[in-house]
């Protein structure tokens, strides 16, 4: 693997996961989190398989990377149709309305 | 052959608790039926297993090729005299529980609940002597915590159970702490979690590594065996049903403490101040539990305190390096309090109180009970010719040879005690004027089937000596066992000048309870004493303190909980943050 496509690489998880935090400081819109939730792990994925590639082990990247997939669908359904329930519940998608769950 | 045995050992009573559970609460007849089969047919392969004790791993690493034998090492099963001995001794008392649960937990809800755990329990027990890995140990010493946690709170409507419960959980969680903490502390110097290579290889380890690793493996079992200063879970979790007091309360899981410290003796016998550490325990635990057993009126928890104070015993035999005598008085503790207990569960079940001032003249309508309970509480006194008389002088005899004389002067005033308090539950419970209005019945068939065999093994178990002694010695490489026959251990109590001033502080015991009247001008002294008994020495009022500040703390740091999603991101970046930069100027 060249120089130039690490540095592309590198640039690429760093732009997503920095937006996908940044989204997830400043949003208060629950499909937006989830939104900034799913370019995060992309970016993480991609760390993932850039390891593998620069360490010889692309298999355990890409294993790694699945699970990732796995894991990374079954979280964004749940909290879709959480926000669903929470539109219903409260009206709106703010998840200022979450913080009620504190007694 | 070994392998196959040990697999039928732990995996018949889990494979019986599975069964109960999926029977279902309508068909109690059929859970009953299965829960005895399954208990009992795991007590034949345990005592089956006895016929093949050895020394070297009988299943080596069944998970060998997979991923999880390169993360916890191999995961072996050994098959030594240790081991299968108490193996045998958590099958064959937990079937007779099972079979006295019957007639107990008849009518009972939830049954399937019930015997599940208990099964669950025994399997659970079987693999943690069994085993040759300390990962594995840690494992099931969880899942027997858990077990006695979900047993001791099986009334779950009733506050007192769950609290003992949970403070059971608590409690004994402090020492799988500690046995995590040695386990580990033995991977990263050994590179292995091989209990074998412990004991082998202990000299590698630095010394000030293996006194960590002892003290945290004495924590460990001090927690679990309800040793000082861990002993007041104990009387709290007398809330469970009785067969599950006789069982993991004095037969079995209590044990567990003193079976790891009797087990790693070689490796840690000369960490400076562990032997000497041991003793304290030990002499501690059996004294004060003997004082609160003169003064506590409850049935149950005096056999509690009794329990902690005998397990203070054995504690203390291996202090004082005596590895047999230890084990020799477990097993008869395991068989006389079992005893105990189960018939003061036909008591209690009888006339319905477990406090001692509302029972009384009761031998009359229970003869059975009363004769196989006296049984017991001579075992438990130490009167001669019971199996509890030949341990307890055994570990007198190792105390006075290994240990400091002072601990011997106490543990021979707490043999006193003993006898005393013993005396003193036999007349309350038995004697004098009857006090309750209840029908009184005696035992029921399935009862006095589990009481008679634990009656008769009173009597015999200590004519095991010898076997039991070759049975160690042919397959514990790392211990010392000097003890040859049967013979040879009557000679030796028999002929000790110890006995015979053992017994006569054991009389002198026995002879203060009748005379207590002409003691009265002492009680008056003594009066401060018992106060401070009957509140448990003070220990209650640390723990309390200690829920209490967890529970302070706990809610002031409640302020930090916003709920607020970009909060909790700024935290876990934060903390990101503050790694990084700790890698960089740690490799800097």
């Amino acid at each position: 693997m060249n120089l130039s496509l690490v540095l592309i690489a590198t640039i690429t998880v760093l732009g997503l996961a920095g937006i996908g935090i940044y989204t997830l400081l400043i949003t208060r819109n629950l499909i937006k989190v989830v939104v900034a939730l799913q370019i995060l792990v992309k970016g993480v994925m991609l760390a993932l398989i850039a390891a593998g590639v620069n360490s010889g082990n692309l298999s355990l990247g890409q294993t790694l990377a699945l699970s990732v997939i796995v894991a990374d669908t079954i979280v964004a359904v749940i909290a879709l149709a959480l926000a669903v329930q929470v539109r219903r519940h409260f009206g709106s998608q703010d998840i200022k309305n979450l913080t009620t769950l504190r007694r | 052959m070994a392998k196959l045995l040990i697999l039928l050992s732990i995996g018949l009573p889990w494979l019986g608790a599975v069964l109960v559970w999926l029977v279902g609460d309508q068909r109690s007849r059929l859970q009953h039926f299965l829960a005895v089969a399954f208990s009992l047919s795991a007590g034949v392969t345990s005592l089956l297993l006895l016929g093949y004790a050895s020394a070297s791993p009988a299943w080596n690493s069944p998970f060998s090729s997979s991923t999880i034998s390169t993360a916890f090492g191999n995961l072996t099963f050994i098959p030594d005299g240790l081991g299968v001995f108490l193996a045998v001794i958590a099958t064959v008392i937990g079937s007779l529980a099972v079979i006295f649960s019957i007639d107990y937990m008849r009518g009972e809800k939830q049954l399937g609940r019930y015997y599940a755990f208990v099964l669950f329990f025994i399997g659970a027990m079987v693999g943690l002597v069994l085993t040759g890995s300390l990962m594995l140990m840690f494992v099931f010493w969880e899942i027997t915590a858990l077990c006695s946690y979900a047993l001791i709170s099986f009334y779950n409507d009733d506050p007192k159970a769950v609290a003992g419960g949970i403070k059971a959980l608590i409690m004994t969680q402090i020492g799988g702490i500690g046995l995590l903490f040695g386990a580990i502390l033995c991977y990263t110097q050994l590179g292995t979690f091989e209990i074998s290579a412990l004991l082998n290889h202990f000299h590698e380890i630095p010394g000030n590594l293996l006194a960590l690793l002892a003290f945290g493996f004495l924590i460990a079992a001090a927690s679990k065996s309800a040793q000082f200063p861990f002993q007041t879970w104990l009387p709290d979790a007398m809330e469970a049903p009785t067969p599950i007091s006789a069982l993991i309360h004095a037969a079995t899981m209590v044990n567990a403490g003193v079976y790891l410290l009797a087990r790693f003796y070689p490796a840690f016998e000369h960490v400076p101040g562990w032997r000497t550490a041991v003793v304290i325990v030990g002499v501690l635990s059996a004294l004060l539990a003997a004082v609160m057993a003169m003064v506590a009126t409850d049935l149950k928890r005096v056999l509690a305190y009794s329990t902690v104070s005998q397990l203070g015993y054995m504690v203390y035999a291996i202090g004082a390096g005596g590895f047999y005598a230890s084990q020799y008085h477990l097993l008869s503790h395991a068989v006389f309090k079992a005893l105990l207990f189960l018939s003061a569960g036909a008591v209690i079940h009888s006339v319905g109180t477990r406090d001692m001032r509302r029972m009384g003249g009761l031998g009359k309508s229970m003869p059975f009970t009363r004769v196989v309970f006296i049984t017991g509480a001579f075992a438990l006194a130490g009167i001669p010719i019971f199996n509890g008389f030949w341990s307890k002088e055994m570990v007198l005899e190792a105390g006075l040879q290994g240990g400091p004389f002072w601990a011997y002067l106490v543990m021979l005033f707490s043999a006193c005690l003993t006898a005393f308090y013993t005396i003193r539950c036999v007349s309350m419970v038995f004697y004098g004027q009857p006090e309750s209005q209840h029908h009184i019945h005696d035992a029921g068939t399935a009862m006095k089937a589990a009481l008679a065999p634990l009656a008769a093994a009173t009597l015999v178990t200590w004519l095991l000596a010898g076997s039991l002694a070759t049975l160690f010695s042919s397959t514990l490489p790392n211990h010392e066992i000097h003890i040859e026959s049967t013979w040879m251990v009557i000679e030796e109590v028999a002929l000790a000048p110890a006995t015979w001033i053992a017994l006569l502080v054991i009389t002198a015991g026995i002879l203060a309870w009748f005379g207590r009247k002409l003691l009265t001008r002492f009680a008056n002294t003594l009066k401060g004493i018992a106060w401070a008994a009957a509140s448990s020495f003070g220990f209650e009022a640390v723990n309390r303190s200690i829920v209490q500040t967890t529970l302070s703390a706990a809610e002031k740091l409640r302020s930090s909980q916003t709920g607020l999603l970009s909060h909790n991101i700024l935290g876990i970046l934060s903390g990101l943050l503050f790694i990084l930069i700790i890698l960089l100027f740690a490799g800097a």
